[in-house]
């Protein structure tokens, strides 16, 4: 713990340290280098006032970007982009930061359908191993748990009625995410613990990602659950799913083992989609909704009883909210003073 | 409401104060003409009011009739600030006075009112401000109301004396707040409001108090924001402060429940699932199974209740409990054709030979009912029918029968793959189950596939590669691929592949490299428990114990084999401190009881070791290989020992090879030759280490 609050210093400490103008200097930098990667850049970009939040908002460039992620010769040790984004991590700067958090989803994505192939994906290894350095340091190592509540004691939201016999009633302590070891580099039975980490720091930040890069994760979870539309639309060639297409648009995926340390924050990631509706939008929750349902069925295939909770309950509660979002209207607003006919002054 | 009564409910409105009204459409005549001073002093005049509250009633009048714009503009005619400076000393609470009770407690009515009035006031700027889309500073009227309240009511609001519409406004501005922050993308703002909402006491009715733990228990969970712990001040000794949004999103779910079970509030089915979602998301399926327990009958049908709970005590990996529940739940009174309950059910029972019978009933309902209502999972069950029929083989008494239900087994999983055919467990129960089958070309084939699918990311599947290898006695490829897969792995995780090293190093006669390898599992297996500590938190802690003792275990076989019987000692003692009786001790102790030439010691161990496991194969073969050696007359012993550990492992090459000897010995000849030939056969196939060690 006390390791912890160490590092964490050391880097409030250098981040005072740097002159303020030095992280408009970063992301400068940046532009600077994304604009010989891709073909046009905005001009709008340099002027802004913030330019790495338009970054990471300008619609234009996350075409190209996506457009360059999904190239099937994409995630090799010489991938320019790829250099882009690692630096851009490394860089220190939070404003760079979620822009390559941003990119999360496609990259994992990209990432994992194409690992299996036994393909060269030095480029995408190297940002996934940064980001899962930083966390490592930023948790000196340290799990992170749950401790889950017993009723029967009191809490700050509640007074316990029956006072436990003894205050040593064991809690259910249980691991949200487990101890994290260095790796220098992603060795295949760490691979689904490495692309683990980078989507738990995504969740920590996803309220301030953009709607498109959270389409795109729903869109992938799809394709990783092996989703097929006849499951639900029935009747079409089974043999048909998985396979990976390198068609023009690039990357198409495949079904993925999803073991736990990937679908936990999958799902969670999913949870926030479905549920944050004061952050998303239809198309959002739309999304998360058709992934939620192939994650449920892939639970099922797998017969596996957690995963199959999860998302059973996402999904109930994504049909909660599509009833109440068709009956918003009808909602009562239970802030909104009720309406008299005499106006008093009591 | 149709448009005439709507008129008619227009027309009828009135504005009233100091027992005198007047009609609200006249005022409003006024207010549309855009003149809000004229309808200002017509509301002093006609109902003698002051200036603020006529401000006030006007600008109640214009959101009432949705003209919020206008609301706002009236609102900001007053000084709303100033009025909550020039309320708070005549409200402060002073210690009686000398003019005596009557006179203080008027003062109090009088400057509820005016609070009242002045915090409605406020309140409805905010909620002007909020239809405007103006959500900040909506925010932060709202917020001034809660601060107003705080400051006025320094004792928290009184329960009995507050009037109904202060308490009223009070609530619907903490209800409020949060909310506000939250939809204009404050959310550490959101957070303190909740709380503040929460801990703070604005004596809150049931309704509303249930809505924002709600509220704020979903914020928690979803929106991905770190909340960090309450500070330091709402703490209380001795109990439970949640440290992270994880378990203060439990807590607060589960305080929903409760005041559900205690009748304080109506059954919301979404808290539940909120619930569920939060609590399988951090593998605490077992405290779920609780939550699920306690709910009162009649909310779940008996059926989803049970499969509820089949559920959570099969992620919690009670699975007996579990199968208990699906048996209530699959039976033909209730809901027999559940497809999960089916499938699930079959699962639980593929993974323990004695239930595989039952299993393959469920996995062969799953297929027919899949046929009906889900064609996708018809591969799903026959995939649990391969795995069940080829559990149930492994204890089948009869050799026809055992054959029969291994080619069926084999059979439904092939069917299952033509229907999912890149489903990467499949393919490994297929390689392991042609493996068990001895089929090692295909088995081969399904290792290599499942490496290709998982793209190497799963240990189990370098092993199964490795065991093919070694069964095909390609010692030296199955080494290559043990250290490609070391290649794969970190440091932690190498524990069964240092074992499956160190017995490749044995079988090609290499027994100091062995002995370095088990060296080397050893230190790593004492550093793993040492850098986790006595109390590491997953349930692997057994694991680990047995993993050592395996290696303690392992290491006295080889030290045995090598006639050094020191070290073996030794290493045996090490392993008994960890298990003190097991049949796995004995045995080692037996051989080296016989190596030494002290049979009846031997034979004492032996059966001892028959005692404390008499499912222990090993130790039969070995009581059989010695009273082999005592005459005929202890043929029939022999021969039945033998024909029991054949029966219990039918793949065991030196059991055929004992009993060809018994056979030889009593002279049928035909029968010695046909086990010495089965004996010859496993040889060329026999792996390094059983193949159900996979699993």
């Amino acid at each position: 713990m006390s390791n912890n609050t160490a590092t964490f210093e050391i880097t409030v400490a250098a981040g005072e340290s740097a002159p303020p103008s030095n992280s408009f200097s970063k992301t400068d930098e940046a532009i600077r280098y994304l604009s010989t990667i891709l073909p046009s850049i905005p001009s709008s970009l340099s002027s802004s006032s913030n330019p790495s939040l338009s970054l990471l908002h300008d619609p234009e460039i996350s075409t190209h970007i996506s457009a360059l992620l999904r190239r099937p010769s994409a995630g090799t040790g010489d991938d320019n982009l790829c250099r882009w984004l690692y630096d851009a991590f490394q860089s220190g700067d939070p404003g760079l930061h979620l822009v390559v958090l941003r990119y999360i989803p496609l990259l994992a994505g990209a990432y994992l359908s194409l690992a299996t192939l036994w393909r060269p994906l030095a480029g995408f290894e190297a940002i996934l191993l940064a980001l899962y350095s930083h966390e490592t340091t930023s948790r000196a190592g340290q799990p992170v748990t749950v401790n889950v509540p017993d009723m029967s004691h009191p809490s700050l939201y509640h007074e316990s009625t029956s006072p436990a016999k003894n205050n040593s009633t064991a809690l259910n302590l249980s691991i949200v995410s487990p101890t994290l070891e260095p790796h220098g580099a992603v060795r295949s039975t760490r691979r689904a613990r490495i692309v683990g980490v980078a989507l738990e720091l995504y969740f920590g930040k996803i309220h301030e990602m953009p709607k498109s890069s959270k389409i795109d994760f729903c869109e992938f979870c799809r394709v990783w659950a092996g989703d097929r539309d006849d499951d639900r639309n029935k009747q079409s060639d089974p043999s048909r799913v998985g396979e990976v297409n390198d068609s023009e648009d690039g990357v198409a995926g495949r079904r993925i083992p999803l073991p736990w340390e990937l679908l936990q924050p999958i799902l969670r990631i999913l949870g926030h989609c479905v549920m944050a509706r004061w952050a998303n939008d239809k198309e959002v929750f739309d999304a998360a909704k058709d992934a939620c349902r192939s994650l449920h069925v892939r639970a099922v295939h797998d017969t596996n009883a957690k995963a199959i909770l999860a998302a059973e309950s996402l999904l109930r509660l994504g049909n909660m909210a599509s009833l109440e979002l068709t009956n918003e209207d009808e909602a009562a607003d239970p802030t909104e003073i009720p309406t008299t006919n005499i106006l008093t002054l009591n | 409401m149709d448009s005439g009564e709507y008129e008619h409910d227009m027309a009828s409105r009135e504005v009233c104060a100091n027992g005198v009204c007047m009609k609200a459409t006249d005022v409003e005549a006024k207010l549309d003409e855009g003149n809000i001073q004229e309808a200002e002093s017509s509301l002093r005049e006609g109902l003698s009011l002051n200036f603020e509250e006529a401000r006030a009633l006007l600008g109640k009048l214009e959101y009432q009739r949705g003209n919020v714009e206008g609301a706002l503009r009236v609102f900001e005619g007053i000084d709303l600030q100033a009025a909550i400076q020039r309320l708070q000393p005549s409200l402060v609470e002073k210690p009686p006075s000398k003019k005596g009770r009557t006179r203080t407690e008027s003062q109090h009515a009088v400057s509820q009112h005016a609070a009242s009035l002045v915090l409605e006031a406020i309140y409805l700027k905010a909620k002007s401000l909020q239809k405007l889309g103006r959500l900040t500073e909506s925010a932060q009227e709202c917020k001034s109301v809660l601060d107003a309240v705080e400051k006025i009511f320094k004792q928290g609001i009184p329960d009995v004396e507050v009037d109904n519409k202060l308490q009223e406004i009070v609530s619907h501005a903490v209800e409020l707040l949060p909310e506000l922050w939250k939809q204009a993308g404050w959310h550490q703002e959101a957070i303190s409001a909740y709380r503040r909402a929460l801990l703070g006491l604005w004596n809150l009715e049931n309704d509303c108090c249930t809505r924002i733990q709600k509220a704020f228990a979903v914020f928690l969970l979803y929106s991905g924001v770190e909340a960090g712990p309450p500070s330091l001040g709402v703490q209380i000794d001795s109990s439970y402060v949640p440290k992270n949004n994880l378990e203060e999103a439990i807590l607060l779910l589960m305080i929903l429940l409760r005041k559900f079970h205690l009748g304080k509030t109506k059954w919301d089915p979404s808290v539940m699932e909120h619930l569920t979602f939060a609590l399988s998301v951090c593998n605490q399926t077992s405290v779920l199974a609780k939550q699920v327990e306690e709910i009162m009958p009649g909310i779940y049908h008996r059926v989803d209740r049970w499969n509820s709970l089949a559920l959570c005590y099969s992620g919690a990996g009670q699975n007996k409990a579990a199968l208990n529940l699906l048996r209530k739940s699959l039976h033909k009174h209730e809901r027999p054709d559940d497809l999960m309950a089916l499938l699930l059910a079959a699962k639980i029972c593929s993974e323990d030979s004695y239930l595989a019978a039952e299993g393959v009933g469920y996995a062969k309902r799953a297929i027919s009912n899949a046929e009906q209502q889900a064609e996708h999972l018809k591969g799903v069950g026959l995939h649990m029918l391969g795995l069940c029929l080829g559990k149930q083989a492994k204890i089948c008494s009869s050799d026809f029968e055992r054959s029969r239900l291994h080619s069926e087994a084999l059979k439904s999983l092939d069917g299952a793959i033509a229907l999912e055919h890149n489903n990467s467990d499949l393919i490994f129960d297929l390689g392991v189950q042609y493996a068990e089958h001895r089929n090692l070309n295909a088995a081969l084939r399904y290792a290599k596939e499942f490496i290709d699918e998982t793209g190497g990311s799963v240990i189990k599947g370098w092993r199964l590669l490795a065991l093919v290898l070694s069964a095909q006695q390609r010692f030296s490829e199955s080494e290559v691929v043990t250290d490609a897969a070391f290649d794969e792995t970190a440091k932690w995780d190498q524990g069964p592949l240092l074992r499956l090293k160190a017995k490749l190093k044995i079988s090609q006669s290499l027994p100091m490299d062995a002995i370095e390898t088990y060296r080397y599992l050893l230190a790593l297996v004492q550093a793993q428990r040492k850098s986790f500590g006595p109390f590491r938190v997953n349930p692997q802690v057994e694991d680990d114990k047995f993993n050592e003792f395996e290696v303690w275990h392992g290491l006295a076989n080889l030290y045995s084999s090598l006639s050094l019987w020191k070290d073996a000692e030794i290493c045996l003692g090490k392993a008994r401190q960890l298990r003190q009786y097991t049949a796995e001790t004995l045995h080692t102790e037996g051989v080296m009881f016989e190596g030494r030439g002290q049979t009846q010691e031997a034979l004492g161990t032996y059966i001892g070791a028959f005692l404390v496991d008499p499912h222990y194969v090993p130790c039969k073969i070995l009581l059989g290989s010695l009273m082999l050696k005592m005459g005929s007359d202890a043929l029939p012993v022999t021969r039945s020992l033998l024909s029991d550990a054949l029966r219990i492992d039918p793949t065991n090459r030196k059991a055929w090879y004992y009993l060809g000897m018994v056979h030889r010995d009593d002279g049928r000849i035909a029968d010695a030759t046909d086990c010495f030939q089965a004996a010859s056969m496993l040889e060329e196939s026999d792996p390094i280490e059983s193949f159900s060690s996979l699993y």
